[in-house]
């Protein structure tokens, strides 16, 4: 478990830069948002989801979740089809606040084989790549709001 | 030199939900797609009211009213509540790259710098309007502008603002369904003690034109740029038809039934510091609106901040204690604490019903 600038970002998953993660067990990825991206947003009040079996591209937007009145982007980290959607997520959504790698999942995406979500992993962020990316991130807010 | 933005100024006639709406989807599809610089467009809609994106429109209004009216109503594709339009309520699209050097990052940051414009705007006029985290804006706690956005193409944004120059709360309360109404219909005058207007801050008939031509100057102070005014080209024209064909003008988009479940409730709690009464409007598992009445003693700008700090969080017990802790003082309200404060608000959500 890695804690980067006050935003856990666990080491074992794989990151989008537009904050979506993805945790890999074999050809299934179960797919959420950071806690970056939650402590940004606030509650969460409504997400917008595919249907089961739909078809989705590696940076795709495949969904939109709502916190007050921003409306963000779900992007889908790798390709494949929708097989589940995290059903507990329609009683109560700010299970992506309390608990964005657990029971604030999303979704889970098949991968259409092995070698292929090998391939697209390696476009997404991970190990120590995870830090600087954080850390530009952050830099930047940081930057933004000195010239503020 | 200065950097141009594109302005799209409409002041020669007040649009329809579908043009105005259909207009402004298209500002930042240009910015990712049509390599526009940003654009600003400026404009009235005609008597209208258009609720959020994921609001369950046939509980936020009562559309016989609407319909018995002519008041339009439509669905926007930014979040938030619903909003009254009309000629004199300033509606203002904004389309921008959310990397542009000067606005800041985050969902906080954009809120952030977009305000500072409005606001300077607002100070032109010599209102001391301020931002009230996360998405108003205020002046001595009373509403004058809501602000909502939506992350779009790439990395595009759409932001939305709602400025009253003047109001009209009779049509609010005949045609919103709202707890505000719902105490207004009580008796209770909560609408000038939570709403207010350039022209009841000013006490004179300033123009809507004026307040569009201070928002122009503040844009082009705050971001150092000037503005070209223009009209939609070709591919624009073409993306405004289709939004207005396929999306606006649709009953599917109007009436989606993408949204949580809307529920309302009320708690009432004797307390020590007097009758406490909560009106609660739930949106799925989170407070959409709450308003806090009774015969306590407090203040309309305490009163304000407490139920805005609950606005759009969850109604989980730890979190709603967390919020109020977050903006607490002593004797806020006399004679009541948080965790009072907490118990009424419970009543009211065990007491929800469907709307």
């Amino acid at each position: 478990m890695a804690e980067i600038k006050g935003y856990n970002m666990p080491d074992e998953l794989y990151y989008h830069e537009e904050h979506s993660w993805a945790r890999v067990e074999g050809t299934k990825v179960t797919v959420g948002m950071t806690d970056m991206f939650q402590k940004e947003a606030g509650d969460i009040v409504f997400i917008d989801l595919p249907e089961e079996e739909d078809e989705v591209e590696q940076g795709e937007v495949c969904g939109k979740i709502q916190s007050r009145k921003w409306i963000g982007k779900l992007v889908a980290p790798v390709s494949g089809e929708i097989v589940e959607i995290n059903e507990d997520l329609e009683d109560d959504t700010t299970f992506i606040n309390s608990d964005p790698y657990g029971e604030g999942w999303i979704l889970v995406i098949e991968a259409e084989e092995e070698d292929g979500l090998a391939s697209e992993l390696g476009n997404l962020i991970h190990g120590d790549a995870v830090e600087d990316f954080i850390e530009r991130e952050v830099k930047r807010a940081e930057e933004e709001r000195e010239k503020g | 030199m200065s950097e141009y933005w594109r302005l799209f100024k409409n002041l020669s006639r007040s649009v329809t939900t579908a043009e105005g709406l259909a207009m402004d989807d298209t500002l930042p599809r240009s910015v990712a797609q049509n390599n526009s610089p940003p654009i600003l467009h400026l404009y009235t809609f005609i008597p209208s009211v258009i609720v959020g994106k994921y609001q369950d429109i046939e509980t936020a209004l009562k559309l016989d009213r609407c319909r018995a009216r002519g008041i339009e109503y439509n669905r926007r594709s930014t979040g938030g509540g619903t909003v009254i339009m009309g000629p004199e309520i300033v509606a203002l699209g904004l389309g921008i790259n959310v990397d542009y050097p000067g606005l800041k990052k985050g969902v906080g940051g954009v809120f952030a710098s977009l305000s500072s414009v409005l606001l300077r705007a607002l100070r032109k006029l010599g209102i001391p309007a301020y931002f009230q985290p996360k998405n108003d804006l205020e002046v001595s706690g009373k509403k004058i502008a809501g602000l909502s956005a939506a992350a779009e193409e790439g990395k595009s944004l759409l932001f939305h603002t709602s400025l009253l120059v003047g109001f009209d709360v009779e049509l609010m309360t005949d045609i919103m369904n709202t707890p505000l109404v719902k105490l207004h219909d009580k008796g209770y005058n909560c609408f000038s003690q939570r709403m207010t207007t350039v022209r009841e801050e000013l006490n004179q008939d300033v123009s809507v034109g004026q307040v569009l031509e201070l928002i122009r100057e503040a844009f082009e102070e705050e971001f150092n740029i000037e503005f070209k005014e223009d009209t939609p080209d070709a591919w624009e024209d073409g993306v405004i038809r289709r939004y207005v064909e396929e999306r606006y003008n649709r009953q599917e988009w109007i009436f989606s039934h993408k949204h949580p479940r809307a529920r309302m409730g009320v708690g009432q709690l004797k307390t020590k510091g007097g009758l406490l009464e909560v009106y609660l409007s739930l949106s799925g598992a989170s407070i959409e609106n709450v308003l806090i009445t009774g015969d306590f003693f407090s203040t309309s700008q305490d009163l304000h901040r407490i139920e805005n700090a609950l606005k759009w969080t969850s109604a989980r017990k730890e979190s709603i204690e967390e919020n109020l802790t977050s903006v607490w003082r002593q004797d806020m309200i006399y004679g009541l604490d948080v965790l009072t404060l907490t118990k009424a608000i419970l009543t009211a959500k065990e007491n929800q019903v469907r709307l």
